[in-house]
């Protein structure tokens, strides 16, 4: 990922019209098949923050950020983003998430230029091929654009899965384990690059596995134990030990 | 609307590039229509072909089944990596997802049937001459409303490990009133010389418009990512 990324995206910080939480939650739950994974979650996300999701496998951390990502619906509760009900109107507010995860969502047998271009024409960006070319320099593919995704390696295909994601210069970053699998210098690359979309004032709501990690880059960090949240705290009043005793619990 | 329009052509001429690029749909389903009408065709015999029924109902069989692994093929490539929850996040109404997957399920379909029925045809010896485009008609519509059915079923069955036997127990019997009212409409044309009409077509055509308008409204709700 190259150092300038940050300069692609508007930046949001400076910008005071945004007042109210970009994700609101209210007594939220969801059950699957008669098992409660989600109970009456009470959550706000205000603007320019970075939210790690902590727990064990189980806890609802996914489910709560599919949920968020208008991928399913919540059995009781209520949820608004950017302000409004997801009910209401939800495609103008799916144009303002961008949903990184470690399955890329990309198609295998089209190039990461072809699969930009049709996620472009989905979003109806303007000068989209500028805009493609722009996100390949920033992920580093440019050289590698026209390959099909298939022969990419699972480093590559995450930074392609990324520029996927940033590609309508989304509001809201959501990041479901978007480590796993990666080597070092990856993850590296990819933490830097996180660390960047928060100062150029995106709101990004991370679930990972790792604590150490989620502390040292998230300002606030909620562990889910049970469908419930257990901690929520900014990061710097958490140790890891701390937090892996309420995980594990 | 325009939009839209775009977004729908988008997502259609996306599936159509992709299996033009891995041929890994049209190449399973038409070597399986093909040896359905070859094997059936063997064990039924081609000299007991009363006006052409062995002919349509070896047809049919050879449209299920090749349909089914059609619908299945699509479905699973929006399953790799998970591209449907990115599809499902975009802007735009998740309907266009299923007309789109409706329309290059009906292409494929189509070029599968341009292949199978001509040998369907040879096979049996079926002489079509007398009402050909009655013919083209009403598997055209036949084809239209299965396809609508079973797009929307490979949806919802594409998120369970049964995926095709799952597939196909589901799609044969709502497809049932398809295929009967289309094989009478053939029989009634080849054996009594009887045109299908338009009660007999509008009875096929109101099938189509039912099963495509609830599958378009209901598929959101099938979506699992």
């Amino acid at each position: 990922m190259t150092r300038a990324s940050s300069a692609i995206f508007e930046a949001k910080r400076a910008n005071p019209a945004t007042p109210e939480p970009v994700v609101r939650c209210q007594r939220l739950s969801k059950s699957i098949d008669d098992r409660s994974v989600l109970r009456e979650i009470d959550l706000q996300v205000g603007a320019g923050s970075y939210l790690a999701l902590l727990g064990a496998n189980g806890a609802g951390k996914s489910t709560l950020l599919k949920i968020v990502a208008t991928l399913i619906p919540a059995t009781s509760g209520e949820i608004e983003l950017f302000g409004n009900p997801l009910s209401h109107n939800s495609a103008s507010v799916r144009a303002r998430i961008g949903f990184i995860a470690h399955q890329s969502m990309l198609y295998r047998d089209l190039s990461t230029r072809e699969n930009l271009e049709f996620y472009a024409g989905l979003y109806s960006l303007k000068n989209a091929r500028a805009r493609v070319r722009r996100m390949l320099e920033m992920v580093g593919l440019s050289g590698r654009a026209n390959d099909p995704v298939k022969t990419f390696s699972r480093g590559m295909v995450q930074r392609a899965a990324i520029a996927r994601a940033l590609l309508h210069d989304p509001d809201l970053i959501l990041a479901d384990e978007p480590f796993s699998g990666l080597d070092a210098p990856s993850i590296e690359s990819l933490e830097r690059f996180f660390s960047e979309l928060h100062v150029a004032g995106k709101t990004i709501i991370l679930v990972n596995h790792d604590i150490d990690q989620s502390l040292r880059l998230a300002e606030r960090a909620i562990v889910l134990r049970g469908g419930r949240i257990a901690v929520d705290s900014p990061t710097y009043r958490l140790y890891p030990r701390e937090v892996l005793s309420e995980v594990s619990a | 609307m325009t939009g839209s329009i775009a977004q729908f052509q988008l997502l259609t001429a996306k599936d159509l590039k992709i299996e033009a690029r891995s041929r890994q749909t049209m190449s399973l389903v038409l070597v399986l229509g093909v040896l359905i009408v070859v094997v059936l065709g063997l064990g039924l015999g081609t000299t007991n072909n009363v006006a052409g029924f062995n002919a349509m109902a070896v047809l049919w069989v050879a449209y299920l089944f090749s349909g089914v692994l059609c619908f299945e093929k699509t479905m699973a490539v929006e399953r790799n990596d998970n591209v449907l929850a990115g599809l499902m996040m975009a802007p735009l109404d998740r309907g266009l997802i299923y007309l789109s997957k409706l329309a290059s399920n009906l292409i494929l379909m189509l070029a599968v049937a341009a292949v199978v029925t001509p040998a369907g045809i040879l096979f049996f010896g079926f002489d079509l001459s007398a009402a050909p485009g009655s013919f083209a008609a009403v598997m055209l519509l036949g084809i239209l409303g299965f396809a609508a059915i079973g797009t929307l079923f490979s949806a919802a069955v594409s998120s369970t490990r049964l995926q095709g036997g799952l597939l196909a127990m589901m799609v044969f019997p709502v497809s049932l009133p398809l295929v009967v009212v289309s094989t009478q409409l053939m029989i009634r044309t080849f054996r009594d010389g009887q045109a299908p009409g338009l009660s007999g077509i509008g009875i096929l055509v109101a099938f189509d418009a039912i099963f495509l308008v609830v599958s378009w409204m209901v598929f959101e709700l099938v979506l699992e990512p």
